[in-house]
C-alpha cells in the first residue's frame, strides 16, 4: 500500500470512529485518554523534596490527587461528560490564588512534531447563587520536555505553558497567555541532587497576540460546555507552531517556552499538564473530558 | 476489564488543629474506601478521633458514623473502611485544646 492510500485509509478509519473522530490528531496516536475509562495515567503534580515534606516548595505543596468526577451538581444532578459519565477534574483549594495541577509522565521516542488536543471546560464551586463568571482565575495546559541524552552540551529543558486567564482581581479578563520565564531555582535538602522551580508562579505570564477569546461559559454555574483546545509543538526545534482554541487559530509566531539547562535525569522527558488556579476564597474545577496526544512518525 | 483503583492523596503535610478536615474527594465511581491517616511527625497532646464524613453535593456535610482514632505517635496510623458513601467523601476531626497532628490522609478506592 503507498503512504498516500495507507493515509487515506488511517483518517478514514479515524473519522469512523466516534470516540476519536472529533480530534484531528497527527498520524501517531502517541495517547488517547477518555476518562470515561478510568485516570489512564493522570496522577498529581507532586513538589520535590528531601528528607523532609517541609522542603516542598508551597507552590507545590498545595497540590492534591485528581479525581473522576460526573460534574455532579447540587441543583441538577450529574452533567456527565463530553460522551460519558466521567471527566477527569483538578480542584484547587478554597484560597485566592490556590492552584492545582494534573500531570501524565511519559518520554519520547521521535523527536518531531507533536500535537495535544483536548475537551475541557471549568467552573467554580457552586456556593453561591451567582454567575461567578470570574471566580476562575485561570485554566491551562503544559508539557515539561528535555532533549535526550545524545543532544550534547546546550541541550534544554523546555515547559511550553498555555493558559487563559479567565479573571484576575475580579476582572473579567478573558485572554490566552504564555511564560517565557520560570521562577528562580531553589536547592532541596542538602545532597546537592534535587532541585525545585515553581513554573506555574502567578508573574511572567506574556499575552498571546489577538489572544482575547470569550469561551461558551453558559448562564449559571452548574452549566457547562466542554471546549476544545490544541497545542502543536515541535520536539526538533522546541518550537510552538500552532494554537486553536475552538473555530479560533491564534498567532503563535512570538510564543515562547520557559527554556532552562537539561537536567540530570530527565532525558527525553515528555509531560503533559493541566492546571486551575482561582481568583477567590472558592474552589475553581478543571474538568477535562479527554485527551489525544499524537506523533508525526 | 479490571476493577478500577486509586490512591488519592486528600491532605499532606498538613498540621491539623481545632476543628479540621480534607479537601473533598469525589468518588462516585467506587463502591468502597479505605482511608489511612499517618502521622508525619511527633503528635503533640491527645488528637483523639477522626470520623467520616459524606455530603450531597462536596459543600455540606453530614457525618456517616464511622468513627478512628487519629495517630498518638509520629507513623502512627488510624484507618478506617466505608461503603455505600454516594458521591462525596472526607476525613474530620475536632482536635481537642493543646493537640495537634500532622497528617498524610491517602484514600484508597475500588470500584
Amino acid at each position: 500500500m503507498t503512504d498516500i492510500a495507507g493515509n487515506d485509509l488511517r483518517r478514514a478509519m479515524q473519522m469512523a470512529n466516534p470516540s476519536l473522530s472529533r480530534f484531528d490528531p497527527l498520524p501517531r496516536i502517541i495517547t488517547f485518554d477518555d476518562f470515561d475509562r478510568g485516570f489512564s495515567g493522570w496522577t498529581q503534580l507532586v513538589g520535590n523534596y528531601e528528607e523532609d515534606l517541609d522542603s516542598m516548595l508551597p507552590g507545590y505543596a498545595q497540590h492534591l490527587s485528581p479525581m473522576l468526577s460526573t460534574l455532579p451538581h447540587w441543583d441538577a444532578g450529574s452533567h456527565g461528560s463530553f460522551d460519558g459519565s466521567y471527566a477527569l477534574k483538578i480542584a484547587t483549594r478554597p484560597k485566592r490564588g490556590a492552584q492545582n495541577v494534573a500531570i501524565k509522565r511519559l518520554t519520547f521516542r521521535h523527536a518531531g512534531p507533536i500535537r495535544i488536543e483536548a475537551y475541557v471546560t471549568f467552573k467554580p464551586e457552586a456556593s453561591e447563587l451567582k454567575l461567578s463568571e470570574a471566580d476562575v482565575r485561570s485554566f491551562g495546559f503544559l508539557y515539561d520536555l528535555q532533549v535526550g541524552d545524545g543532544a550534547g552540551d546546550g541541550g534544554q529543558r523546555v515547559m511550553p505553558h498555555m493558559r487563559f486567564l479567565n479573571a484576575l482581581d475580579g476582572e473579567h479578563i478573558q485572554r490566552w497567555q504564555f511564560k517565557p520565564q520560570t521562577t528562580s531555582f531553589k536547592p532541596i535538602g542538602h545532597d546537592d541532587k534535587t532541585v525545585s522551580h515553581y513554573h506555574l508562579a502567578p508573574e511572567g505570564w506574556v499575552d498571546l497576540p489577538g489572544g482575547e477569546q470569550r469561551l461558551c461559559y453558559n448562564e449559571i454555574p452548574t452549566k457547562v460546555n466542554w471546549t476544545y483546545l490544541c497545542l502543536d509543538f515541535d520536539l526538533a526545534t522546541m518550537q510552538c507552531t500552532g494554537f486553536r482554541c475552538n473555530d479560533r487559530v491564534f498567532d503563535v509566531s512570538t510564543y515562547e517556552p520557559i527554556r532552562i539547562p537539561a537536567m540530570k535525569n530527565l532525558w527525553c522527558m515528555l509531560n503533559l499538564g493541566f492546571f486551575a488556579e482561582t481568583d477567590t476564597d472558592k474552589r475553581a474545577f478543571l474538568y477535562v473530558d479527554s485527551v489525544c496526544l499524537s506523533g508525526d512518525f | 476489564m479490571l476493577r478500577e483503583s486509586f490512591a488519592a492523596i486528600v491532605a499532606r503535610n498538613e498540621t491539623w488543629t481545632g476543628k479540621s478536615a480534607t479537601e473533598p474527594y469525589e468518588a462516585g465511581w467506587a463502591s468502597e474506601a479505605v482511608v489511612f491517616v499517618r502521622a508525619l511527625k511527633p503528635v503533640t497532646g491527645k488528637p483523639g478521633r477522626a470520623r467520616i464524613e459524606i455530603s450531597p453535593d462536596g459543600m455540606r456535610w453530614a457525618p456517616e458514623g464511622t468513627e478512628f482514632d487519629l495517630p498518638t505517635e509520629k507513623d502512627g496510623i488510624g484507618f478506617a473502611r466505608v461503603e455505600r458513601f454516594g458521591t462525596w467523601l472526607r476525613v474530620a476531626a475536632d482536635l481537642p485544646d493543646g493537640a495537634a497532628v500532622t497528617v498524610l490522609v491517602t484514600l484508597h478506592l475500588k470500584a
